[in-house]
């Protein structure tokens, strides 16, 4: 995810050829249940809105849509909307406000958990059914992409989890151990070595600055820690304020100077430029840098290679930030519920459509379904070839360590975690530290309040 | 009916006629606004579900007064606009007398004066934020190259830095503004003053401060009252440049006021802050304008 890649993916190949080419490939398999097209044909007209995150996946998605409009109502046109990625809380809540939702939302899980639990979205039952309630790959439930008090409100898009992005030529110029057994201090001395031994370049880049991909950063530090914003077994009470928190803020601490002088404003799009032009050997990012690395800085792609996140020393998690992204319905002031409905059936049981959706832009998009996940013309594609362990990382590996704000260390669904972001509540503690000099034990205090106060502001939210 | 026909055939209804679009636009842009969120900040208001706002008395102001950032904000707010006003008037007063002189090509070097005014604050703010930045950017470039630096500046990664930048954006847009002012006032300064003054022995600095600058006393006055109140307000350039950051070292009210509609769904707190602001400014502007006695001499 992140970033404003919309060109290409394939290295050496354009994104539309490519897309042509697999669409090609699929014209033959015309989906693993059919298209389901036995539908009434909708004599509506106009333009229904979608609304997706930067990247190519979402005009996928929607293209899939179109195909099904043009078989099963010829009036309408499924458009995608692209919201930039640190305007994504404002632009949502904004339109939402403003009465002008789009028909259709692609959403990270917890925006899409806020919403569901304000009862902004429809639920989506009857469609588990008809997409297939078995499919998921192993490893997931359908309770991560958005379900409360029983209902389904999202369908899953896809999975796309940050892992630890390594520099293998420098890894082994230095002689450093396998990344794969790391643990906190082997990275923070990788990070050390390489800083003091590549000149100009730094050893370790995350995000540092006050928004979302730093949230999202600190979040898997956090929870392999053993840490966690919230307990949902106890009403939500605030945990941030522990020794856990202390330590995260610490390690983030540490590795500071071995890290981009200017990453304490750095988001999604600066750290893939840090480690895509060479700036950093290692960073934590979403499957996007070695897209655009493939694009752009070959060598810096040809040595690149995802591994799960060190394991914290004690505890032995290597959580990483899975965003489980799905589409999901607003409820009110919406015209084209029934149609999105069937179109999103259509799109959700087209193997060639969702095949082409996770080529679209590798590996950072990972099926979500069993039947695509193990399908050979998934693998047909040159990262496979070139980085199959990477991409299996990102797409089944990674799965066995997925965390996120919406769902802390898998222990139930976060409804408060759309405002914690919408505030930058996690990058506003970590700054506090790196910035302001704080001790972690009082940033992590100052943090547990934050919380605290959007537990209070949303007890309506908790049932 | 003679009497309406009357009235509508006087003068005072051709008046009235030519003010309503003046008069409707104040009252929908500028009135009612106004009004509206001078309502909110005394109820509490989620745009998400405003079926559950609610009239909470003074406790939007109260949040805003316990609120240490609120008070940094409004801190920073203080040193951005001064530092802001203070540059923009020297530079402006300098650049108006430079360009206050019969020189060939003078005319188009007062219209580029101009370009920073023009151009989109979008656009400008993007701009320099490539120009600021330390690994790519022409100004480490520039002082790398000239020797003047030997390290990188990261200039919108440390708080110091990243207000001075602000400041910088903020005084490179609007000197014109200041300039275009005082140049103008500049032209309609009798000569006979100087020559005065040159009879009875003054020089360049004498004449500055004893012919000069009373003359651009009024105009001064104008320019630093507006430009203090648009100052305060502004959130764009802020936002865009450095949203606020690193941490909320740029806040100032406006973007606090932002973050709080916006980003927290506070939209009372938010309309909360704007009154603070507006109440701040008029009894700013109302005790500026005592302090420099403005339009004395009219009166």
């Amino acid at each position: 995810m992140r970033v404003k890649d919309q060109h290409t993916n394939k290295a050496g190949l354009g994104r539309r050829e490519f897309l042509g080419g697999t669409a090609a490939l699929g014209l033959g398999a015309s989906g693993l249940f059919g298209s389901k097209s036995a539908l009434a044909q909708s004599t509506k007209t106009g333009t229904v809105r979608v609304w997706g995150e930067p990247g190519p996946y979402g005009g996928v998605g929607v293209a899939a849509m179109n195909e099904w409009a043009q078989k099963n109502a010829p009036g309408l046109k499924f458009e995608i909307e692209t919201i930039p990625w640190d305007n994504v809380y404002v632009k949502l809540m904004t339109d939402l406000a403003a009465k002008r939702p789009p028909s259709l939302i692609s959403v990270e899980s917890p925006i899409a958990m806020q919403m569901m639990a304000e009862g902004l979205l429809l639920p989506v039952d009857d469609l588990v059914e008809k997409i297939g309630r078995n499919r998921l790959v192993d490893g997931v439930k359908w309770d991560y992409w958005g379900n409360w008090k029983g209902k389904q409100y999202v369908i899953p898009a896809h999975h796309q989890p940050h892992l630890l992005l390594v520099r293998m030529d420098i890894v082994k110029e230095l002689g450093l151990k396998d990344p794969d057994t790391w643990d906190w201090n082997d990275l923070l001395n990788a990070a050390k070595t390489i800083s003091e031994k590549k000149q100009g370049m730094a050893g370790f880049c995350m995000a540092l600055g006050r928004n979302l991909c730093t949230d999202y950063h600190f979040a898997a530090l956090l929870h392999s820690a053993g840490g966690r914003m919230y307990d949902p077994s106890n009403k939500y009470e605030v945990m941030f304020d522990s020794p856990q928190t202390v330590e995260a803020l610490n390690f983030v601490k540490e590795l500071r100077p071995y890290m981009p002088k200017g990453a304490v404003e750095y988001s999604f799009l600066q750290v893939v430029d840090a480690h895509v032009t060479g700036q950093t050997a290692m960073s934590f990012y979403w499957g996007r840098t070695l897209g655009r690395a493939a694009e752009e800085a070959k060598p810096v792609f040809e040595a690149t290679e995802a591994f799960n996140h060190a394991k914290h020393p004690k505890t032995g998690r290597r959580n990483n930030w899975n965003d489980f992204q799905g589409w999901c319905i607003p409820a009110q002031n919406n015209p084209f519920i029934e149609e999105v409905k069937q179109a999103l059936v259509y799109q959700q049981t087209s193997k060639e459509w969702l095949i082409k959706y996770c080529h679209s832009l590798m590996p950072n998009v990972a099926p979500t379904y069993k039947d695509i996940a193990d399908a050979p013309e998934l693998k047909n594609h040159p990262f496979y070839q070139s980085k199959s362990k990477t991409v299996d990382t990102y797409f089944k590996a990674s799965l066995a360590h997925s965390s996120s704000t919406a769902n802390e260390l898998l222990q139930g669904p976060n409804p408060l975690a759309g405002y914690v972001h919408g505030r930058s509540i996690l990058a506003q503690t970590v700054q506090k530290v790196v910035i302001d000099n704080m001790k972690p034990e009082d940033a992590a205090k100052w943090g547990a309040r934050e919380l605290e106060a959007i537990r209070k502001e949303n007890a309506r939210l908790l049932g | 009916m003679r009497r309406l026909h009357a009235l509508l055939s006087s003068d005072r209804a051709v008046g009235l006629l030519f003010i309503a679009p003046f008069v409707v636009t104040a009252i929908v842009f500028m009135v009612y606004p106004v009004v509206e969120a001078i309502r909110m900040a005394f109820y509490s208001y989620n745009p998400l579900r405003p079926d559950l706002s609610a009239f909470v008395g003074i406790a939007n102001f109260e949040f805003l007064f316990s609120d240490p950032l609120f008070w940094d904000s409004l801190w920073q707010a203080t040193v951005w606009t001064l530092l802001s006003i203070l540059f923009q008037t020297i530079l402006g007063v300098g650049i108006a007398m430079l360009l206050h002189r019969a020189l060939f090509g003078m005319a188009f070097f007062r219209g580029l004066l101009l370009f920073p005014y023009i151009v989109p604050t979008v656009v400008i703010a993007l701009i320099w934020r490539w120009i600021f930045n330390p690994e790519i950017g022409v100004v480490n470039y520039s002082l790398l190259a000239s020797g003047i630096i030997r390290e990188p500046v990261y200039w919108l990664s440390t708080p110091t830095m990243a207000m001075a930048s602000t400041i910088m954006l903020n005084v490179w847009k609007y000197t014109p503004f200041v300039v275009i002012c005082v140049l103008a006032r500049l032209q309609t300064v009798p000569l006979e003053l100087y020559d005065a003054a040159k009879v009875d022995g003054a020089g360049f600095i004498r004449r500055f401060i004893d012919v000069t600058l009373p003359q651009l006393r009024e105009v001064l006055i104008v320019v630093i009252v507006f430009r203090t109140i648009w100052t305060f307000n502004k959130f764009e350039e802020i936002y865009l440049l450095t949203k606020g950051g690193p941490g909320t070292s740029t806040f100032n009210l406006a973007v606090y006021s932002f973050e709080q509609s916006m980003a927290s769904l506070r939209l009372g707190v938010g309309a909360a802050t704007g009154v603070v602001m507006m109440i701040m400014l008029l009894i700013g502007s109302i005790v500026y304008l005592r302090i420099t006695k403005f339009g004395e001499e009219v009166r």
